[in-house]
C-alpha cells in the first residue's frame, strides 16, 4: 500500500495565482458527478443542467472557456487537477473523464496539469489505448519504508517537536529537548521495539504505529507533559489482543456449552448445522454426563427456548453465522452481507424455521479451547468435554 | 467542564464504565483538539456503550461542538444517514412549519462532503462528531468505507470526527476497497460481577433497605448469570420477582432477616416462572396480576397458575377445525419421515406398528443421530402425498376433496404450511410443515391421534 501523505506534497505549493481542483475516485463515481463537482470547486456558479446533457468533453470545453472568459486580461490561470483513487476514475465506463483531461493538458492550448495518484501498481494496464497515448508516462513511484530503521523513524518524526513548530508555536527549547530526549528513549525500549518489528514483519503499515501512538499521545495533559512508556504499554497490549476473544472471555455458560456442541459437531465431520443439532448435541452430552455423575448434578440443562435465546446472543455477536447458499446470494446480489440474523433469509427463500437455518461456526477448534481454559469459573466436566 | 470534572461524573453516573470513559476522554480531549478521525466502540449488547457516549457527549455540545447521533438501523441508505446526520449538525428538526423536509436534499457522497465543509468549516477549531449506533448494519454498503474516511474526504475544511458504535468486532468490518485505515478501537467488556451489583443498587425501590435488596439480587444473579449475562435480563427478572420476595415480610409472614425462609416461600415463583419470565412468555402485566406470594398460597397453585397464563397465549393453533388438524399432522409428518417408508406406515390393512417398529431399529443403526430429519428440519412434500397420507390417518371415510383444498390455502396463509414451490405453478405446488413436534404433539391428543407411532427416526 502506498503512502497516502504523498499526497501532502503538492499542497504546500498552494500559491493563489492557479486553481487546484480534488477529484477522489473514491466519491467521484461517476463522470457526471466529477463534472459537476469541477464546477463547483472552479467556483463557476452558473446552472449547468442544460450543458450537462452533452458529451463529457464538450461540457468540459464549455467550463474552461468559461474560465477564460472569466479571467484577467483573456488568459485563463493554470489548473492543477489531483486525481486520487485513480484507478477508480480509470473504471469509469469510456474513461471520457481522463481521456478528455490528457487530451486538453496533451493539446498544450489551455495550461492545465493531471497529477494521479493511485494504489494500483499496474494502473497503466487499465487505461484504453487512446488514453493511453496521451498520458505522459511519467510516474513516481513511492514505497514502504525498506528497512526497519527507517521505519522506526517515520514513528520518530512524527512524535517529535521540530524546530519548524517550535518557532511557530513559541515552545521552549528546553522543553522541546526533553520531549525529544523522552521520545527517543521510548522508541530504543525493548517493548516498543519488538512491537514496531512485528508490525514491520506483519505489514509495513505506518499508520498502524502512527494509531497505537496516537492513543497512547492522548494521555498527554499538563501534569504529565511527556511521552511515557507506561501510557504506551496498555495501548500495546490492547492492540495485540483479539478483540474477538476478549467478547468472548465473558460469555455465559450456556453460550459456552452451544460454542463446544458446535465445535463437537465440526470435529465429527459437519461442516454445517442448524440449532437443532447443536442442541440435541448439548443434550447428549448433559444426559451422559449426568449419568456418570449420578445426583452431582450442580448444572442443569436448560430447555430448547432458553437455549435459542442464548443461540441467538451468539448471532448477534456473529460468532455464528447463518450459511448464505450461492443460490441465494446470486438471487439476491452482495447486499445480503449487512443484516445478519437468523432470519435474514426469510425474505430470500431460504423457508425454513429459524431453528433448521444452517450456520457455521466461526472460531478455530483451538479458539475454543484457549476460550474454555481462559475461564476459571466453569465445571471441570465442560472443561474436558471440550477438550476431546 | 474540565476533562477531570467530566471524568468523574460519568465513572460515577455509569459504574464500571471507568476506563473506557477516561480513554475516550482521553481521545477526544477538550472541544477544539484534534481526535482520531474514526473510533470504533465495540462490546456486546448491554454494556452501555450507547448510553456512556450520549451522556459524554451531552457536555461537549454546550460548546459549538456539533454532535449527529444517527442509527444505523433507522438510516439503511446512504440518503437517509447523510441527511439525517446534516439535519442533527445544523440543528434542523423536520416539522409542521418547514413542511417536515430535510436541511439540503443530500443523495450522493460528493454532495455530502461538501455540504457538510460549508456548514461545519468556516474557521472554527472545533471538532464536530458523528456518532452511528449498529453500525454493522451499515456492512455491504459503501456508506461504511465512506464514513471510515470522512475525516480524511474532508481534509482541511472541516474537523470531523466519526464514531461507529457496534456489537460485532472490527474484523468483520475491514472494507473491502483498501486505502482506509483501522479505527482506534475502545472495548466495551460485559459487567463483571460487582459492577453489575452496583448497576442493580440503583434499581432498588423506595424505602427498601439496599442491603436486603443487594442480598437478594446476589442471589438471582448466580441462578442467572449461567445462561444469560445481559444486565437488561437481569434487571427486568429482578424488577418482576422482588415484590413477590418481600410479600410475606408485608404480610408478617416473616421478617427480613429469616432470608432462607423467604426465599422458600418464594420458591415456586422462582422455578416456575424464571425461564417464562426471561422469554417474556408472561409479560408484564399478567405477570403482576397473579397472586402475590404468601404462607397461604399452595405452591403447586402457584406453579399451575404461572403454566396456565403462559399456555394461554400459545393456544391460537388449537382451534383449527378437526380436520385441520389432521391436515397439519399430516403435513408434519410428509415433511419429516421419509417417503420411502410411506408405504409400511400408511398403506392401509397393515399394523404400522409390527412392521414400522421393526424397520425403525435397524434405520436408527444406519442413520446415526446427527442427521436425522428431526434435526435437519422439515424438507418440502408435494401436495398429493400430503393428501395420501392425510386420507389414510383420517380414520372415516370424507366425501368431498373440494373442503380440504380450501383447507390446505388456509394453512398456507396462517404460515402453518410455508409454500416452497413458485407461487404462479398451479400443479406440483410443494410445501413444507412449519410447526415444531411439541405443537404437533398437542394437536395430535386433541383428536386422539399417536403421532409417535408414526414418526421415523425420533428420539
Amino acid at each position: 500500500m502506498l503512502e497516502r501523505n504523498y499526497s501532502s506534497t503538492p499542497r504546500h505549493s498552494g500559491a493563489p495565482s492557479y486553481h487546484v481542483v480534488r477529484l477522489n475516485g473514491f466519491i467521484h463515481t461517476n463522470d457526471k458527478i466529477a463534472l459537476r463537482d469541477i464546477a463547483r470547486q472552479l467556483l463557476i456558479k452558473q446552472d449547468l443542467e442544460d450543458i450537462l446533457i452533452g458529451s463529457f468533453s464538450d461540457a468540459f470545453t464549455y467550463i474552461l472557456n468559461l474560465m477564460r472568459t472569466s479571467g484577467d486580461k483573456g488568459t485563463m490561470p493554470p489548473v492543477l487537477f489531483i486525481l486520487e483513487e485513480f484507478d477508480l476514475l480509470a473504471q469509469h465506463p469510456k474513461q471520457s473523464l481522463l481521456y478528455t483531461l490528457f487530451d486538453i493538458a496533451q493539446s498544450q492550448q489551455t495550461p492545465i496539469a493531471v497529477l494521479g495518484i493511485t494504489a494500483r501498481i499496474d494502473v497503466m494496464d487499465l487505461l484504453e489505448k487512446r488514453v493511453k497515448s496521451r498520458f505522459s508516462h511519467r510516474q513516481i513511484q513511492a514505497y514502504n519504508a525498506k528497512t526497519l530503521d527507517d521505519f522506526v523513524s517515520i514513528a520518530r518524526v512524527a512524535l517529535s517537536i521540530h524546530s519548524s513548530d517550535q518557532q511557530q508555536q513559541q515552545i521552549p527549547k528546553a522543553f522541546a529537548d526533553t520531549f525529544n530526549n523522552k521520545v527517543d528513549d521510548l522508541l530504543s525500549s525493548e517493548l516498543v521495539l519488538s512491537y514496531i518489528s512485528e508490525v514491520f514483519d506483519i505489514g509495513k503499515d505506518a499508520r498502524q504505529i502512527l494509531r497505537t501512538f496516537v492513543a497512547a499521545a492522548s494521555k498527554i495533559s499538563n501534569t504529565q507533559p511527556y511521552m511515557d512508556i507506561a501510557h504506551v504499554k496498555p495501548v500495546i497490549a490492547r492492540e495485540k489482543e483479539s478483540a474477538k476473544m476478549q467478547i468472548l472471555s465473558s460469555i455465559s455458560l450456556l453460550d459456552l456449552c452451544l460454542i463446544i456442541s458446535m465445535k463437537s459437531l465440526v470435529q465429527s465431520g459437519n461442516s454445517k448445522y442448524n440449532f437443532e443439532m447443536v442442541y440435541n448435541e448439548y443434550k447428549t452430552f448433559m444426559s451422559r454426563h449426568m449419568i456418570a455423575a449420578s445426583g452431582g448434578g450442580a448444572m442443569k440443562v436448560y430447555k430448547k427456548p432458553v437455549a435459542l435465546k442464548a443461540f441467538e446472543t451468539l448471532v448477534e455477536l456473529e460468532i455464528v453465522r447463518p450459511i448464505i447458499t450461492s443460490a441465494v446470494l446470486s438471487e439476491t446480489g452482495s447486499g445480503a452481507s449487512g443484516r445478519n440474523d437468523l432470519l435474514a433469509g426469510s425474505a430470500q427463500g431460504v423457508r425454513a424455521p429459524k431453528e433448521y437455518r444452517m450456520v457455521q461456526l466461526m472460531l478455530e477448534p483451538g479458539q475454543v479451547l484457549e476460550l474454555v481454559s481462559q475461564r476459571h469459573d466453569i465445571p471441570v466436566v465442560i472443561k474436558r468435554w471440550a477438550q476431546q | 467542564m474540565s476533562t477531570a470534572d467530566v471524568s468523574t461524573q460519568l465513572s460515577e453516573k455509569f459504574p464500571g464504565r471507568g476506563e473506557q470513559v477516561d480513554q475516550l476522554l482521553s481521545l477526544l480531549g477538550e472541544p477544539t483538539d484534534a481526535s482520531p478521525g474514526c473510533i470504533f466502540v465495540y462490546g456486546p449488547s448491554a454494556s452501555g456503550k450507547t448510553s456512556v457516549l450520549q451522556s459524554l457527549f451531552s457536555h461537549y455540545q454546550a460548546g459549538k461542538t456539533r454532535v449527529a447521533f444517527v442509527s444505523g438501523v433507522e438510516c439503511f441508505t446512504a440518503r437517509l444517514l447523510f441527511e439525517r446526520t446534516l439535519n442533527a449538525w445544523a440543528g434542523h428538526v423536520p416539522s409542521k412549519d418547514n413542511a417536515y423536509s430535510n436541511y439540503r436534499k443530500c443523495d450522493s457522497l460528493v454532495d455530502f462532503v461538501a455540504r457538510a465543509s460549508e456548514l461545519l468549516g468556516g474557521g472554527e477549531e472545533e471538532t464536530h462528531y458523528l456518532v452511528v449506533d449498529q453500525a454493522e448494519r451499515l456492512r455491504g454498503t459503501s456508506v461504511l468505507t465512506s464514513l471510515v474516511r470522512l475525516s480524511e474526504l474532508l481534509g482541511s475544511q472541516a474537523n470531523v470526527s466519526v464514531i461507529l458504535v457496534s456489537a460485532v468486532v472490527w474484523d468483520k468490518f475491514r472494507v473491502r476497497h483498501g486505502g482506509a485505515t483501522d479505527p482506534t478501537l475502545v472495548f466495551f467488556p460485559r459487567y463483571t460481577k460487582a459492577q453489575t451489583l452496583d448497576i442493580l443498587a440503583h434499581d432498588c425501590p423506595p424505602g427498601e433497605p439496599s442491603g436486603f435488596f443487594l442480598t437478594f439480587v446476589d442471589a438471582l444473579y448466580e441462578v442467572f448469570h449461567r445462561n444469560s449475562t445481559s444486565v437488561q435480563e437481569l434487571r427486568h427478572l429482578v424488577a418482576m420477582l422482588y415484590p413477590k420476595f418481600v410479600q410475606p415480610v408485608f404480610e408478617g409472614q416473616a421478617t427480613r432477616s429469616e432470608f432462607s425462609r423467604l426465599f422458600k416461600l418464594c420458591q415456586p415463583y422462582f422455578s416456575a416462572a424464571s425461564e417464562r419470565l426471561y422469554l417474556r412468555e408472561i409479560s408484564t402485566s399478567e405477570w403482576q396480576r397473579v397472586a402475590p406470594a404468601s404462607a397461604k398460597n399452595r405452591a403447586e397453585d402457584v406453579a399451575q397458575a404461572i403454566y396456565e397464563l403462559a399456555d394461554g397465549s400459545g393456544s391460537g393453533i388449537m382451534d383449527l377445525p378437526y380436520y385441520t388438524k389432521f391436515l397439519l399432522v399430516a403435513g408434519y409428518l410428509a415433511s419429516y419421515n421419509p417417503s420411502r417408508l410411506d408405504m409400511q406406515y400408511f398403506a392401509r390393512g397393515k399394523d404400522p406398528s409390527a412392521k414400522g417398529r421393526k424397520r425403525k431399529r435397524q434405520a436408527d443403526d444406519a442413520l446415526g443421530g446427527q442427521k436425522r430429519q428431526q434435526l435437519l428440519g422439515p424438507k418440502a412434500f408435494a401436495i398429493e402425498r400430503l393428501l395420501a397420507i392425510f386420507y389414510s390417518i383420517v380414520a372415516e371415510a370424507m366425501d368431498s376433496s373440494v373442503d380440504v383444498q380450501v383447507q390446505i390455502a388456509s394453512l398456507v396463509t396462517l404460515r402453518l404450511f410455508t409454500r416452497t414451490s413458485n407461487g404462479d405453478r398451479l400443479d406440483g405446488v410443494k410445501c413444507k410443515c412449519n410447526v415444531g413436534l411439541e405443537t404437533i404433539r398437542a394437536i395430535s391428543r386433541s383428536v386422539q391421534f399417536e403421532v409417535d407411532r408414526f414418526l421415523y427416526d425420533f428420539a
